[in-house]
């Protein structure tokens, strides 16, 4: 009988995941082998090993370390933006249904925005450096994160902040003392969250004018058709979202171990 | 501290969403110093809203009190109160801080930063731990305790601000009558220790007579006051007490005045656990 609550230990979970991994790398060999699909449209795995290895020994702006340092610099500097301006505010608008009644319209409706169309109108603004990257990027994530941190406020049964107003705590003591501590765990899934994002949005951020990273390198091989480099390219980016995402998951249950108990 | 309530009506928008539903009808209510009186009455009567009246607890977007005053020592109360603290049937542990952490709480706020010196809080909380006897588990995280454990440290955290009025809300609704019984014990120990005046919400009419120095009824909504009185027994009161005469009329008059005048059905949901 199928358990939908059924425990599964992180072994089993290791290797069903690889399993799966396995069976998609499989069937991509599969079809890359027999010929039906020319390799311009379907680069084979080990073309993309071979492009892979090839760009990390590349020179100059085209090497893949280099790249994959400036993309991550990016998503890093935009994420400490994002979490200083984004956090504050979603904590203001989920303590605040009148701050909440006033930005709600203007952060909501963003999460499904074309935020890709937006990036001419940043160019426009901040110009092509990199200002206009880290801008766009926490534009893109934080949208994301300030309606997910406000509901993770929002998500603090009201009895906590009652309990320490009574117990003497100014409203914002209240919110400090009490109600943020409990969504704390809630506001770092959502800052996992925005980084996911922002790996998303890297290619669209090197768009313009960038003389190194993943994106700028996925389109430079574009260009080039040079295909086996774009899928190693996405290869490379994936890769380091699940690397941050992963790192990022376990730091939050070392720091909130309570979370999982109770 | 003199807790004084005249005529208070609480009327909140009617669940069906046409019109008010009045829940209490005429409350007055006077709590003398240093006694515990015991509140009680069936589900939905209105007994956490008379208890939050007087801790200074507004529900959102209701006027409250619809009708009538709260006076703490002739004065009108109207939010928070330094001498008055509550305690809830959820304990409302930080999960993330350890036990004394937890008993502490208060003092990370200013004004009890201002109002009462370092070493007096740890010398306090140090007092409150052994009070109510989690010294040994200060370091624990509230969910390495029981529930029993977990309440006791809720109360730690009130009493450790030496408040001349507890207000408690069913604080033991939640427990298995065995724990329930041992917190019982323990409130009467505590309050012996740092006396205050004390108002106990329960609807587990056994707990009102073991407790209770005053059981005070509430009858069905609209409420009123059904029954009024005092016990004089000595506590810790026995079991032999309330299968006594007198302990045995004393609960076949709540249960009749929780009954009485509202036909049948009238009673709500009464716990007795004799
Ligand atoms: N903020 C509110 N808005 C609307 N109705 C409310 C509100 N608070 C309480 N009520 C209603 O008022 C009635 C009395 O509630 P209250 O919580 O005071 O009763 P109680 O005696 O404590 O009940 P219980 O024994 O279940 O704890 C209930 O019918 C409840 O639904
Ligand atoms: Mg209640």
């Amino acid at each position: 009988m199928w358990n939908p609550h059924e425990p599964i230990s992180s072994r089993q979970r290791q290797i069903l995941g690889l399993a799966g991994l396995g069976t998609a790398v499989a069937i991509w060999a599969g079809v890359a082998a027999s010929g039906l699909v020319k390799p311009y449209f379907l680069p084979a795995p080990w073309d993309v090993a071979a492009a892979l290895l090839d760009m990390a020994q590349a020179e100059g702006d085209r090497n893949l370390f280099g790249a994959a340092w400036a993309s991550a610099r990016r998503v890093g500097l935009a994420l400490i933006a994002v979490v200083i301006i984004g956090v504050p505010l979603g904590v203001l608008m989920g303590s605040s249904s009148k701050v909440n009644a006033v930005l709600s319209p203007l952060v909501d409706p963003m999460r499904s925005a074309p935020v890709v169309a937006v990036l001419p109108i940043v160019v426009l603004w901040f110009g092509i450096d990199e200002t206009a990257k880290i801008v766009f990027l926490w534009l893109g994530a934080s949208v994301f994160l300030i309606p997910m941190v406000r509901d993770a406020i929002v998500a603090v049964p009201r009895q906590h902040g009652v309990l320490a107003e009574d117990l003497g705590a100014t409203p914002l003591e209240a919110i400090r003392h009490s109600v943020f501590p409990l969504a704390l765990p809630r506001i770092v899934d959502a800052i996992i969250v925005a980084v996911g994002v922002e790996w998303t949005y890297i290619t669209v951020a090197e768009y313009v004018n960038a003389k190194q990273g993943l994106g700028y390198l996925i389109q430079t091989y574009k260009r080039l058709s040079a295909n086996d480099k774009v899928f190693a390219g996405i290869f490379v980016i994936l890769v380091m979202a699940l690397v941050t995402d992963q790192a990022l998951k376990l730091l939050k249950r070392r720091l909130f171990p309570w979370e999982t108990e109770a | 501290m003199k807790i004084e309530l005249s005529g208070i009506v609480q009327e909140y928008p009617a669940p069906e969403g046409v019109g008010v539903l009045r829940v209490l009808d005429g409350v007055d209510l006077t709590f003398e110093e240093g006694k515990l009186n015991m509140l009680l009455g069936p589900s939905g009567c209105g007994k956490s809203t008379l208890l939050h009246l007087m801790g200074g607890v507004r529900p959102l977007g209701v006027v409250s009190p619809t009708e009538g005053t709260v006076l703490i020592d002739g004065e009108p109360c109207t939010g928070h109160h330094d001498d008055v603290v509550m305690v809830f049937q959820r304990y409302l542990n930080r999960p993330d801080l350890t036990v004394r952490q937890n008993v502490a709480f208060p003092f990370r706020f200013k004004l009890w930063r201002k109002k009462v010196p370092k070493a007096e809080q740890d010398s306090r909380v140090d007092e409150m731990l052994e009070a109510v006897g989690l010294a040994d588990k200060a370091h624990h995280r509230p969910s390495q305790l029981s529930g029993g454990q977990n309440q006791r440290v809720a109360l730690a955290r009130a009493l450790v601000l030496r408040p001349r009025v507890l207000l408690a809300d069913e604080p033991f609704g939640a427990l298995d009558a065995q724990i329930r019984h041992e917190m019982q014990v323990l409130l009467v120990d505590l309050i012996a220790r740092f006396p205050t005046t004390v108002v106990f919400v329960t609807h587990d009419i056994t707990e009102a007579l073991i407790l209770g120095d005053r059981v005070v009824v509430l009858s069905t909504p609209p409420a009123r006051i059904a029954d009024d009185f005092t016990i004089t027994e000595a506590r810790p009161r026995s079991e032999n007490w309330l299968r006594s005469t007198e302990g045995s009329q004393m609960a076949a008059r709540v249960i009749e005045q929780l009954r009485g005048g509202h036909g049948p059905e009238g009673g709500g949901q009464v716990r007795v656990t004799v």
